[in-house]
């Protein structure tokens, strides 16, 4: 189907209505997916929503109840993983732990029969770049984490794949060393240029690496988007919960139209925001409630809102907790029975049971149907 | 002050004198009761096996004989030659090196076998959920009755395969009667790679044969060899089986050992050294495969 045309457009991997159950339990359901070469795709969502399956079936590891996978533009669905050109790094990273780093990275050139001097080039070659050089003689079990990493990335480069696959390559990793295996990966996607797709449960992971992120719950694609997209758009109250630290607030109000404004009412208290700052259309607003969300660091102080030129009704809340992050705070809010948490700027000090004013950034809000989840603005 | 308070070397030397003389001391008083408890019946046994008859039931009992004699083993080489001692009334006019050989014969091949099979029919449990949760154990059931309660059965199977009194009857007893230990044994072994070692070697292209030889064996080399070793000790001491099916052309070394305990009484001597005799095998399998076998334990450090 997508053949013909996925050769012109650069496009390499295609995924057709995807499609995995076990035992009557849909793990990956209707996936639809394109990518272009040399992109860095994410894929996010919580553990057990279908993203290593999706990349096992991509891998040849496991079959699809149905769906189609091309990869340049060739159905792949029944070839053999080694037949596929599209390699894998594990979470563990798999290394074969009896052999040394060299006959780690020889063993996919040495099933395909290359010539001892060839195999000895292009094992010294990879070596180098990825500094490994020193370590070839030496067991893989003894090597350190970041070795580790770099002999799985380096093993799986020689058999020369099209398509790379991580799967939470970083996962049992202690967060110092997270962050530096996670910039050495980065620097290697850019450095090599293959088209890669890296599955995380790690918001942060996905939105520092990933050109593009998939979003994934349930089996279900939540959004496929760009970092700033997702953080920015939220297509699904999900999408919006899962993405950010602190997580988005939530609010389930009920709204009035009142001429120019519209007004929401939520929990004994109300505020007010322009309809033209929030560019909804009245026919998309249907149902009397709305979930109303808003993110920790749009919540702004009425004064700082104000000499940024961003004008809003002002609320009035009481501070009951403060947790000082360095650089930033977070303070949980009390209006009412309800808490809202902010993030602001450290340089203002505030003690617990201060009243303050603030203001929701309008241009900021989201709206979403508390029916279905999806997002109407 | 401050280097006495930081670090385990400061620790120790903080520790008066003689309390660590007594941690010393203690420490190798419980070691010497662990040794001696086990190490006591094997002084015995040698003991015994270089006493004279005299001495083998005597009180009070000499570790050490008084009067020294080869004689318990040359009389299990050549039966015959001991005839002035009126003590030898022994029956046996059979040198164990027949015993010996049917041994060394049977007890290393049904090891092979049982070991080899075990192994690949973990693999197969492990992987593939082979039989489902029936299979793996029912082959243990077979470790559930009196062994006697198979004899009978057996018996007529193998008087009319005429398989009684052969290697190849004892070959295939033992390595069927332990095949279900190294299945479970291998099992957990093999539960212990993680499969995502085998999917690296397949995307590398390794066929399924490749991978379970080239990556998985090797990995649970050390287990195996720990089975292995498990296995040749049961069998190497088998003697049920042995008696019940054997009777002169291929008897084992236990089914010798017992030829001398006779209606005039017990051999001691002779027995005690056999006894010695039969342990050396054994003593240098468990040598031989000791390296592996300290991985083969240790399995478990592999990260999953």
């Amino acid at each position: 189907m997508g053949n013909a045309e996925g050769k012109d457009r650069g496009i390499l991997l295609e995924l057709c209505g995807l499609q995995k159950e076990f035992d009557g339990f849909v793990a990956v359901e209707g996936l639809d997916l394109t990518i272009v070469e040399g992109e860095f795709i994410c894929f996010l969502g919580p553990s057990g929503c279908g993203k290593t399956t999706t990349l096992r079936m991509i891998a040849g590891l496991e079959t699809p109840t149905s769906g189609e996978i091309y990869l340049r533009g060739r159905k792949i669905n029944d070839l053999i993983p080694q037949q596929r050109g599209v390699g894998l790094v594990f979470q563990n990273y798999a290394l074969f732990w009896h052999m040394t780093v060299y006959d780690n990275l020889a063993f996919g050139l040495r099933i395909r029969g290359v010539s001892r001097e060839e195999m000895d080039k292009y094992v010294k070659d990879v070596a180098e770049r990825f500094e490994l050089e020193s370590l070839l003689n030496i067991k893989a079990r003894r090597l350190d984490l970041s070795a580790m990493q770099r002999v799985a990335v380096a093993r799986t480069l020689l058999t020369d794949p099209y398509l790379l696959l991580f799967d939470e390559p970083l996962n049992n990793i202690r967060p110092g060393l997270r962050e530096i295996l996670r910039a050495e990966l980065k620097r290697l996607q850019k450095e090599l240029n293959r088209t890669m797709i890296y599955v995380t449960h790690d918001q942060e992971e996905a939105m520092t690496l990933g050109d593009r992120i998939l979003v994934m719950n349930a089996g279900k694609v939540e959004q496929l988007d760009t970092p700033r997209q997702i953080y920015l758009h939220p297509r699904t109250l999900f999408v919006a919960d899962f993405i950010g630290r602190p997580s988005m607030n939530f609010m389930e109000t009920e709204y009035e139209m009142k001429g120019e404004k519209i007004s929401f009412k939520w929990n004994g208290f109300s505020f007010n925001i322009e309809k033209k700052d929030l560019d909804v259309e009245e026919k998309h607003l249907k149902g009397k409630k709305l979930i109303v969300g808003i993110r920790p660091e749009h919540i702004l102080l009425a004064d700082e809102a104000e000499k940024g030129g961003i004008s809003a009704e002002p609320l009035s809340a009481m501070v009951d907790l403060i947790q000082p992050l360095g650089a930033k705070k977070i303070i949980d809010l009390k209006s009412g029975d309800h808490m809202v948490k902010m993030v602001s700027s450290s340089e203002y000090s505030f003690k617990r049971g201060d009243r303050i004013s603030v203001i929701f950034d309008p241009r900021r809000i989201h709206l979403f149907d508390p029916k279905d989840g999806r997002v109407i603005l | 002050m401050r280097e006495r308070s930081s670090g385990r070397v400061s620790a120790q030397v903080a520790l008066p004198k003689r309390r660590r003389w007594l941690r010393w001391g203690a420490h190798w008083l419980i070691v010497l009761v662990v040794l001696l408890f086990f190490a006591m019946p094997v002084v015995w046994l040698l003991s015994v096996s270089f006493k004279p008859p005299q001495e083998w039931q005597a009180f009070p009992p000499t570790v050490i004989p008084r009067g020294p004699t080869l004689n318990n083993y040359l009389l299990l080489v050549n039966p015959e030659l001991p005839k002035g001692s009126a003590s030898y009334m022994l029956r046996v006019t059979e040198p164990v090196t027949k015993s010996f050989i049917n041994s060394l014969i049977i007890v290393p091949i049904a090891t092979l076998i049982s070991a080899m099979v075990g192994f690949l029919a973990a693999y197969g449990v492990s992987r593939y959920r082979v039989g489902g949760d029936f299979m793996p154990f029912f082959v243990l059931t077979t470790r559930m009755f009196p062994p006697v309660a198979f004899a009978v059965p057996l018996l007529v199977y193998y008087q009319n395969l005429r398989l009684i009194d052969t290697r190849l009857g004892m070959i295939i007893i033992y390595a069927g009667f332990t095949v279900a230990f190294s299945l479970w044994m291998m099992k957990g072994f093999i539960d212990a790679v993680p499969r995502s070692v085998e999917e690296a070697a397949i995307l590398d292209g390794a066929s399924r044969w490749r991978v379970l030889f080239t990556i998985t064996l090797p990995l649970v080399k050390g287990g195996l060899a720990a089975t292995a070793l498990f296995v040749f000790i049961l069998n190497w001491t088998e003697f049920l089986y042995a008696l019940i099916f054997t009777s002169t052309r291929s008897i084992t070394v236990p089914v010798q050992l017992s030829h001398y305990v006779g209606a005039v009484g017990r051999f001691y001597g002779p027995q005690a050294a056999l006894g010695v005799i039969a342990s050396i095998p054994a003593v240098i399998f468990g040598y031989l495969i000791q390296r592996h076998l300290v991985t083969g334990f240790s399995f478990g450090l592999i990260r999953k």
